[in-house]
């Protein structure tokens, strides 16, 4: 019976700083849109609803003070946005996308392997700062 | 006081019968103790009578045996009874203490038996086999695991023979490192044990397929580094931390890039964790599904058999960090401080196999 156990689990507290960027598109699926919010944000992170990978991802640009653009999609609309998401970018081809997804400077740049390593080596910042998602 | 020390033979006159009357006195003793196997049966007593069991008398070594002669009259030999008596009781308190000896040996092993089932059922609790207390800077302290899955198994045997190759590549590079050694060989020591490491992420990653709660619980290492797993492993900003202090000079820039790299591990980290508590809590939920208390609950447990499967991709990820925080400290480093660094490494995590060791056998010592 809902609504009987009356305690909740809490996710950790978010900052501040994820509630002033633009509201995520959670509902509309359709190819456009998804483009045009790759292409507008410096950093974009596109994932499965409830996926725990997704959230190191963000918890980890949240952490360098970095303010992603999130996409959570949720099963139905996953292979619509799919097919979107790999013509971004390749002239004329496709290029296979493994969620969850990283966008930087409108470009894919990888998953969370790529964005760990790049960042051990110190290289992920830079790069952050070149697209303007950090000043610091 | 022991009984059979009071019983011994009056001054008179002694005939055949006597013998059985004296086992008479003695007999419980003297059942009991066949009972048991007993060694140290009070046998300086040896009876001519050819009619006792020759067992009584097997300890004929120890003290003088009294004789009971039925034709020589004790009565004409004082000096021979005196001696005779001093004697039966010298032998009776050599008995006496070495069945208290063996007694006290009994109760030890004893207790020493205890602690081994003891031990070995919190080990088959665990799911795996518990050596026999041998040193585990040199092997695995476990055997095989009770756990029936064949890729586990095969890992464990693999992780067995990795320890000994590590062990093996630390002595080297320890007895290197007292000499002159050049550069070329340096390198080619360091690729190696660098090399050796990723072989055992991969060989975590193929097991994790296998059974990730096993991995992810640290069950194939022992308990002192367990103490200190982190999803499967070791924590590479603390290795950082630990290891800092031990190399030799470092340049101005190697400290700001060693210390870059451990702020970069530590929040690479922290996002991970983050999300293993929220696949702990998705986890959670999903088996708290529906009531419980009902009693049926096969839904519920098939739908986090699912969802635990998400576990994999967090082993995968903490140990590629790993793989990636010991690529960036070769990078920063020389080649010889690369080796020491990978020297101290080794040995930390040998100490900690030690500690684990000694740790499991602190009961066994005699008090």
């Amino acid at each position: 019976m809902q609504g009987t156990i009356s305690c909740t689990r809490h996710y950790p507290m978010i900052p501040a700083a994820e509630s002033l960027r633009p509201m995520p598109l959670r509902t509309q699926g359709d190819g456009e849109s998804v483009r045009t919010l790759v292409e507008e944000n410096a950093v974009m992170v596109i994932g499965r609803k409830g996926c725990c990978m997704c959230l190191v991802v963000k918890r980890l640009f949240f952490g360098l003070g970095v303010n992603p653009a999130v996409l959570d999609i949720d099963e139905k609309m996953e292979v619509e946005v799919m097919n979107e998401l790999e013509k971004i970018g390749v002239q004329g081809g496709r290029e296979t996308v493994m969620l969850p997804a990283v966008y930087i400077g409108g470009r894919l740049f990888g998953g969370l392997d790529r964005v760990m390593a790049t960042h051990i080596s110190g290289e992920l910042v830079p790069i952050l700062k070149e697209v303007g998602a950090l000043w610091l | 006081m022991n009984s059979t020390s009071t019983h011994f033979v009056p001054a008179r006159r002694v005939n055949i019968y006597e013998p059985l009357h004296q086992f008479g006195m003695w007999g419980e003793t003297f059942k009991s103790n066949i009972g048991n196997g007993n060694l140290n049966t009070p046998s300086h007593i040896i009876i001519q009578n050819s009619q006792l069991d020759n067992n009584l008398s097997e300890d004929t070594s120890h003290g003088t045996p009294l004789v009971f002669d039925q034709e020589t009259s004790t009565s004409r030999h004082p000096d021979k009874i005196k001696r005779r008596l001093a004697q039966n009781r010298e032998a009776a308190k050599k008995s006496r203490l070495r069945k208290k000896a063996y007694v006290q040996q009994l109760e030890t092993s004893r207790l020493k038996l205890i602690q081994l089932e003891q031990e070995l059922d919190r080990a088959r609790q665990q799911g795996f086999y518990v050596g026999n207390g041998i040193d585990t800077s040199t092997t695995t302290s476990l055997g095989f695991s009770e756990n029936m899955n064949p890729g586990i198994v095969a890992f464990e045997m693999e992780y067995g023979h990795w320890i000994e190759e590590q062990n093996k590549q630390i002595c080297e590079l320890r007895t290197v490192l007292q000499g002159h050694v050049g550069d070329v060989e340096l390198r080619l020591l360091v690729e190696i044990a660098m090399k050796h490491y990723f072989d055992l992420f991969r060989m975590k990653s193929a097991a994790a397929k296998e059974d990730v709660f096993f991995i992810m619980s640290g069950m194939w290492r022992t308990s002192a580094e367990r103490f200190f797993l982190w999803i499967g492993g070791f924590r590479p900003s603390d290795l950082i931390k630990v290891l800092l202090p031990h190399f030799d000079v470092m340049t101005d820039q190697q400290i700001l890039d060693v210390c870059n790299l451990r702020q970069s591990c530590q929040q690479a980290e922290d996002a991970l964790s983050q999300g293993m508590e929220k696949l702990q809590h998705t986890l959670a939920d999903c088996i708290a599904g529906g009531r419980l208390g009902e009693g049926n609950y096969v839904p519920q447990v098939n739908s986090a058999m699912e969802r635990a499967e998400a576990s994999v991709s967090f082993v995968n990820q903490a140990d590629h960090l790993r793989h990636e925080t010991l690529q960036q400290m070769h990078r920063i480093l020389t080649t010889r401080q690369a080796a020491r660094g990978l020297l101290a490494l080794g040995e930390y995590f040998q100490r900690l196999r030690a500690l684990s060791s000694s740790w499991a056998t602190r009961h066994r010592e005699p008090a």
